[in-house]
């Protein structure tokens, strides 16, 4: 169990200060719940990241959100509209940007006819030239779907969810099957449009990326959220100690080193928890250990990451599970 | 005026990306029909390849309406749901009957090429000529094109998947081509047979745009048939609107 304060619950916030606020959402197919009572807020400005298993009900809870999915019960707001209502969609539509994790796009359209067909949607000037410089298409304006790499449909997508500016930015999986280009140019956006003020919510199972790159994590398992916070949050609560392990010869901890935390010893290896800075742990070691004329052999340190976090509240792995 | 652009720049796409840049798309719907009006014109020349023809060309065309409903839109819109991309045009704030009506007109102008093709194939080669008065001819051909489009409409609404789709419109549109007067004259079944025949949407359909076209009747001699294909329209459009799922 964890405290109460940790687990993500709707703090009464209006509609006004929030731009998303999700309420006891549940989701069933059939006698699957694929989410199971979630509740949570967005404040504006924020990179939202879901994290959590394939199946946790990530996508579920962001296609109620779109209007794809319509809720067994509970209430969401995205800008203060409806999504399960016709009109509100309405409404809504024109001001989110989608970028679905199972998008295809017809196979014999070019690049430029797919941003041209999407600014007529959206009612803008066709920016396809733009747009497609932005996320590194350029140069690729008449190649046909058909011809493109994963990574670069990918991208196109991208395109397609920022050209009309939307106010909030729902990805699916965005980074799923993106190289590295890819990825930076993703963030890069999501990071510039975050920092205009508006509102990103994604889905992800790259822990490494939701730890860097979102403000506020939310992870959930078997369609519930069983943390919500800030990545440094979430670390500093569940991550556990940071480590510094040395290896040296003749090498034994002294006074000041004991009073950094506890010291442990396997085979010649000394191993430090400690709750401070591993990093100013570290140093005292090379420190002492020089002092003392010890040759240190080996040293490390590990930092508590999300990761730690994730299996310390989750009790699972993140890794696994990833075919989808 | 931008809905307007949305739906000539959507119509435009869906003609580039389905018939420009489809060699497959222009072969059986521009090339088969042609080749088929050859083949049985001369297969039914006893009395002449004129003759045949004659009652092939409008039979043609008309069973090229039938298939653009249940293929061309029925089937198609399947394909769609099936590949995601309704999914990705349900969260735009295009309005849904901007997409049907596109790809209504996209089909229609597919039509207007094909029928002017079999007309000129139908004078060039058998000296076919097309009597009747062209503005009904074109009503008939819209009449029968919305019929099949609601029609087909459902098949796309109800199918779970691409191939289960392709079998209802297999099911439909050949057994239908043959019974519904198109390629072979239903009076040479027998009268209780080719009375019952005259039942379906589609004969009456085929058998009114001919004698439009090339038989010199006013459409107004076929106002009950009209009236049926009209309500076979509302049915389907009923239907189809209260089935239909994006995603």
């Amino acid at each position: 169990m964890l405290p109460p304060q940790t687990r993500c619950v709707f703090h009464g916030h209006t509609t006004v200060d929030r731009t998303i606020v999700v309420e006891k959402l549940v989701k069933r197919y059939g006698e699957l719940r694929a989410v199971d009572g979630i509740s949570f807020s967005v404040a504006p400005g924020t990179i939202f990241g879901l994290l959590g298993r394939n199946g946790a009900g990530k996508t579920t809870t962001l296609e109620c959100c779109i209007g794809i999915g319509k809720p067994t019960s509970g209430t969401i707001r995205v800008l203060g509209l409806d999504p399960t209502r016709a009109g509100d969609l309405a409404r809504l539509r024109p001001r989110i940007g989608v970028q679905l994790q199972a998008t295809s796009l017809p196979e014999k359209a070019n690049v430029r006819e797919v941003l041209e067909l999407y600014a007529a949607y959206y009612r803008i000037a066709p920016r396809a030239e733009e747009m497609a410089g932005r996320v590194g298409l350029d140069g690729k304006l008449d190649r046909q779907i058909a011809q493109m790499s994963g990574g670069e449909q990918q991208r196109l997508a991208l395109a397609l969810a920022l050209q009309h500016e939307p106010d909030v930015l729902f990805l699916d999986e965005p980074t799923a099957g993106m190289d590295a280009f890819g990825r930076r140019i993703l963030w890069n956006e999501v990071e510039r449009l975050r920092d205009a003020g508006k509102t990103i919510v994604l889905t992800t199972h790259y822990i490494e990326e939701a730890e860097r790159r979102s403000d506020r994590v939310c992870i959930i398992q078997r369609g519930a959220i069983v943390a919500e916070a800030g990545p440094a949050d979430l670390i500093a609560r569940y991550g556990g100690d940071a480590s510094v392990t040395v290896v040296a010869d003749g090498f034994v901890p002294g006074a000041a080193l004991r009073g950094l935390g506890t010291w442990t010893k396997t085979g010649a290896e000394w191993k430090l928890a400690t709750r401070g800075e591993p990093g100013l742990a570290l140093a005292a070691v090379v420190t002492d250990a020089n002092a003392a004329g010890a040759k240190i052999a080996s040293l490390d340190m590990h930092r508590p990451t999300l990761e730690d976090a994730f299996i310390a509240i989750t009790g699972e792995t993140l890794g696994e599970g990833e075919t989808e | 005026m931008t809905l307007l652009r949305m739906f000539l720049v959507q119509t435009k796409m869906h003609f580039v990306w389905y018939f420009r840049r489809d060699g497959e798309m222009m072969f059986w719907t521009l090339a088969m029909p042609v080749f088929f009006l050859v083949l049985f014109s001369f297969a039914f020349s006893d009395s002449g390849t004129s003759r045949a023809s004659a009652f092939l060309v409008p039979g043609i065309i008309g069973a090229q309406v039938l298939s653009s409903g249940f293929w061309g839109v029925g089937v198609m819109l399947a394909t769609f749901r099936e590949k995601h991309l309704l999914r990705r045009i349900y969260v735009t704030p295009m309005p849904p009957w901007i997409f049907f009506a596109s790809l209504v007109v996209y089909r229609m102008a597919l039509l207007a090429i094909q029928a002017l093709l079999l007309i000129a194939a139908g004078a060039l080669l058998f000296h076919v000529r097309i009597t009747g008065n062209p503005v009904e001819i074109v009503l008939i051909l819209l009449l029968g094109t919305a019929t099949f489009v609601s029609l087909g409409t459902i098949i796309g609404a109800l199918a779970r998947t691409t191939e289960s789709a392709n079998n209802v419109a297999s099911i439909l549109t050949v057994p239908l081509a043959f019974l519904s007067d198109a390629y072979v004259p239903i009076d040479r079944f027998p009268h209780a047979v080719s009375g019952a025949l005259r039942m379906l949407p589609s004969t009456q359909f085929i058998e009114t745009f001919r004698d439009v076209a090339v038989g010199g009747q006013p459409l107004a001699r076929y106002g009950v048939w009209l009236l049926l294909l009209v309500l076979w329209t509302i049915a389907g459009t009923t239907i189809s609107a209260r089935t239909f799922r994006w995603v």
